[in-house]
């Protein structure tokens, strides 16, 4: 009796509607391997002529490279400062650290356009704009929020009186982080890290006005892609990232299921 | 315990997290409203606009109507799956969780590139509709606002769905049961008992998705084909093309008061320390 | 008691329920409930007696048998249709409702006009001794308060039959107590039937006009309270309410109602001939084994030596060594002329055939 019992009916709509879900996104795997040259489903036959484009072409291949070493970069400095972040606030306690924490949200909760308008301000003045520096910068505050989150959810589950008890034992700060705090929350770190990672990847918005003439991270190359003309080499891209991602997203459920709850 | 030496050293090591999110992220959305009120001439002018402006108010009328629209259809279809869930066993509850949290893991830039792709006049969807009989011609379901609110009902139920499904879970489903004991019919058991219950779950996930519509760009500006402009490409186009930096940062800043002042009053019925765990 | 005809209420026919396919959680069950007895379904977790008594709720449907309410087949029938109260483990009471909208709801989804509804909801409250209290919300109230609000609601809509589901393990001891004895005051008054279910025996024996005991999904016995405890038919019931010693040994002789056993260690035992086996348990109660002299009138006579005694205020617990085993345990009054005790005494421990049971496995 402690169970409820949906109607058939209910059952179905649900089922429906993850469907909706997970589905649509796959549609451009096939798309990539269309024989046609605009945007549509293989029509005849299968072809691989849209791969071959990309990965011949220097352009897609420069900004997945791009793409790769801004994330990773803009990853390495929300990691650092974020965990470190996070740590200080789970070990000072106090209204003013869950404040400070609260805020390291916002750049989550606020649109990115607002952000994007007014770095690409402060970017005009500093000389930034066009710069992969810039984006790096920019990726790593807008990354602060993911690594905070799994961090702090990681410190939730440890004991503040082995600090404490290190502490007591004579360990400065910086010892009682590389020896107690940090081995026992890295399962949150590298969850943060991920999503920081594919955060970065897969930013749009700031790339776009910050970005200037010359620099074309991956998305923003799709993004110009798409509204310039649909070329199906796009869906190659696309299938390229639904491909990775869900490679990290495996990855990150691995680690999930190895950590111990 | 609080020992002013031993917490300042801490306080050292929250300190590069503060200063990035000072310098990078709070110096430059203080730009945005200080640009609102110095561009072109300093004075609240610009925040005039929203009320003299045709054209900012159908931009601000579209942005509600979208939002309201996909917070009414996400939240309808995000109950259903939330409801199944709450009903379904360990095992399909996790593979539903699964099937709803794979979106999220896709860009927003190649889910919506997938809707153009699905929902072109020449796309799958068509060539079904047409094949099954229920339309005589494609129908036009892309580059207009039917594009977008696909799109952004698309992105949007997952919130929904995780919200409400937080909801239900803490609700005893042998209330149920004993709704059920007392002579109530199933629905009158769903209605009078369990869907009051999860009135703050609605609430919450109504808003949450509100306010994550509002600011949207990416999906509706490939989607609307530039003809429906929320407020986030409204001012992208004042930025990029006009350079009316003042109305845009005016409306920037707007829509940054309209979605902080919704997460401030969402606050003080959620437990936000719940979020980080503690 | 209370029962107008002496038709049974409620019949369980060869009930079986499988919740898998595999292992049966009741199997076998044939049972009759008397018209406004209070009827209490006893056994240890995974007896079936809660599988037994959500099959009569509604809430699982039987895999084999059928259940009757009346002259009524409801063994299909849904719940909401059964007219059938029931009090659950944690009270079950409606947060977004108060008090008096709680116990209205089975009146108000029956489509009663709202004066009557309100009557009726006064007049629950007071059967209860809640009164003033329709205005509160559940959360406001103490454990034993919403303990009653849910008696009530089960109540106020007149069904034909109640079903209590542990409905006082929440409770500590003295509340507990103050309950038990509420309940039966309620039962008293309204003459309603009600199936009660617990694993606490003194709860049971407490409260019950019968007991039915439960075992492995199997109904071992359905008795008084009082028959149940004087004469169990299996080994299992032996053990499960009260003390018992037991002994195996196999029956040599038979004659009238008692039978001769023969003990592993050789000596014999005249009981009460229960069953037709001959491989039995000898049960004998703690409290019906007479020490030193006043075992010396009874049949059954035995050396024994103390091995220790503890004393438990009221009364004492001896354990001797005594028929080839070490763990034979008695039990009596602390009264002013009980014979003096030590460790170490031997002592002649006897009992009467009347009051021994060969029981079956």
């Amino acid at each position: 009796m402690n169970r409820l019992e949906p109607s058939g009916l209910v059952a179905a709509f649900a089922w429906m509607v993850l469907s909706f879900l997970a589905l649509p996104a796959f549609a451009v795997i096939p798309v990539s391997f269309t024989d046609t040259r605009y945007l549509a489903m293989p029509q005849e036959h299968l072809s691989l002529q849209h791969w071959k484009a990309f990965l011949a072409s220097p352009e897609w291949l420069g900004s997945i490279w791009q793409s790769l070493w801004i994330a990773v970069v803009s990853t390495v400095a929300a990691v650092v400062a974020g965990t470190l972040c996070a740590i200080g606030c789970w070990r000072i306690a106090s209204d003013l650290s869950d404040k400070v924490r609260g805020a390291m949200i916002l750049p989550m909760a606020v649109p990115t356009i607002v952000y994007a308008l007014g770095l690409y301000r402060l970017y005009v003045d500093l000389d930034l704009v066009g710069s992969a520096l810039g984006v790096v910068l920019a990726h790593s505050v807008t990354g602060l929020p993911y690594v905070v989150l799994a961090v702090s959810a990681s410190l939730a589950n440890l004991d503040p009186r082995l600090e404490q008890a290190a502490r007591g034992l004579g360990a400065s700060i910086g010892q009682t982080l590389r020896h107690v705090i940090l081995p026992n929350i890295v399962p949150g770190v590298l969850s943060g890290a991920i999503f920081a990672f594919i955060h970065s990847w897969d930013e749009l918005v700031v790339v776009i006005f910050i970005g200037g003439r010359a620099l074309f991270t991956l998305p923003r190359r799709m993004w110009d892609g798409i509204n310039d003309n649909l070329d199906p080499v796009i869906a190659v891209v696309a299938t390229g990232m639904i491909l990775f991602t869900l490679l990290v997203l495996t990855a990150e459920l691995s680690l999930r299921a190895r950590r111990p709850r | 315990m609080r020992s002013g030496s031993r917490h300042a050293a801490y306080w050292l090591v929250v300190l590069p997290a503060v200063l990035m999110l000072v310098l990078l992220y709070f110096v430059p959305l203080g730009n945005v409203l200080l640009t609102s009120v110095t561009d072109p001439k300093p004075g609240l002018q610009n925040y005039g606009l929203l009320f003299t402006s045709a054209s900012v108010q159908r931009s601000l009328l579209t942005t509600l109507r979208i939002a309201a629209i996909t917070t009414a259809v996400a939240l309808l279809l995000g109950y259903g799956v939330a409801y199944a869930m709450r009903a379904a066993s360990t095992r399909t509850q996790r593979l539903m969780l699964v099937l709803v949290l794979l979106p999220f893991w896709i860009s927003i830039l190649v889910r919506s590139f997938a809707w153009i792709a699905l929902l072109g006049t020449q796309g799958p969807v068509n060539s079904a509709l047409v094949a099954w009989g229920l339309v005589d011609e494609p129908v036009s379901l892309v580059r207009n606002e039917t594009g977008v609110l696909i799109g952004m009902i698309h992105v949007m139920v997952p919130y929904a769905v995780l919200t409400l499904y937080a909801n239900m879970r803490g609700i005893d489903v042998g209330l149920v049961a004993a709704a059920r004991s007392l002579g109530a019919s199933r629905f009158q058991a769903f209605r009078l008992v369990f869907l009051p219950l999860t009135a703050p779950g609605l609430i919450g996930a109504g808003m949450l998705v509100f306010i994550l519509s509002l600011g949207f760009y990416i999906t509706p500006a490939l989607l609307g084909g530039g003809k429906v402009l929320m407020i986030a490409e409204y001012v992208a186009v004042q930025i990029n093309d006009t350079l009316r930096w003042g109305l845009g940062t005016m409306l920037a800043a707007t829509l940054m008061i309209a979605v902080l002042g919704t997460l401030w009053a969402l606050s003080r019925v959620v437990d936000v320390k719940r979020l980080f765990g503690t | 008691m209370n029962g107008t005809s002496s038709e049974p209420l409620v019949r369980f026919i060869d009930v079986r329920k499988s919740y898998d396919g595999k292992v049966d959680a009741v199997r076998g069950l044939n049972l009759e409930v008397a018209n406004g007895e209070f009827l209490t379904l006893l056994g240890p977790s995974g007896s079936g007696k809660t599988t037994t008594l959500t099959m009569l709720a509604g809430f699982e449907q039987p895999s084999a048998g059928r259940i009757f309410v009346g002259a009524e087949d409801i063994t299909n029938v849904a719940v909401e249709k059964r007219g059938i109260g029931m009090v659950f483990q944690n009270y079950a009471l409606f947060p977004n409702m108060t008090v008096g909208e709680n116990i209205g709801f089975p009146l108000k989804v029956r489509r009663l006009p709202t004066a009557e509804i309100a009557d009726k909801v006064t007049r629950a409250l007071a059967m209860v001794r809640l009164e003033g209290l329709a205005d509160r919300r559940p959360q406001q109230l103490s454990g034993g308060q919403q303990q009653r609000v849910a008696v009530a609601r089960a109540l106020v809509f007149e069904p034909r039959l109640v079903l209590l589901d542990e409905p006082l393990g929440a409770l500590d001891r003295q509340l507990r107590e103050q309950m038990q004895y509420e309940l039966k005051h309620l039962h008293a008054r309204l003459g309603i039937t009600m199936i009660y279910v617990t694993h606490d025996q003194v709860e049971a024996m407490t409260m019950s006009d019968r007991v039915a005991v439960f075992n492995a999904g199997r109904l071992c016995q359905v008795a008084e309270p009082r028959l149940l405890y004087e004469q169990p038919d299996s080994l299992f019931v032996a053990q499960f309410l009260g003390e018992s010693n037991t002994l195996p040994g196999t029956v040599r002789q038979r004659h009238g109602g008692q039978c001769s056993v023969a003990l592993a260690n050789g000596a014999g035992v005249i009981a009460t001939t229960v069953g037709v086996g001959d491989k039995v348990n000898v049960a004998i109660r703690p409290e019906k084994v007479a020490v030193g002299p006043a075992a010396a009138t009874c049949v059954n006579r035995y050396p024994a030596k103390v091995i220790e005694i503890s004393f438990l205020g009221d009364q004492l617990r001896v354990r001797l060594a005594a028929l080839g085993r070490e763990d034979f345990i008695v039990k009596f009054a602390n009264a002013p002329d009980q014979v003096m005790l030590a460790p170490g005494n031997p002592v002649e421990i006897g009992w009467r055939a009347e009051d021994c049971r060969a029981l079956g496995e």
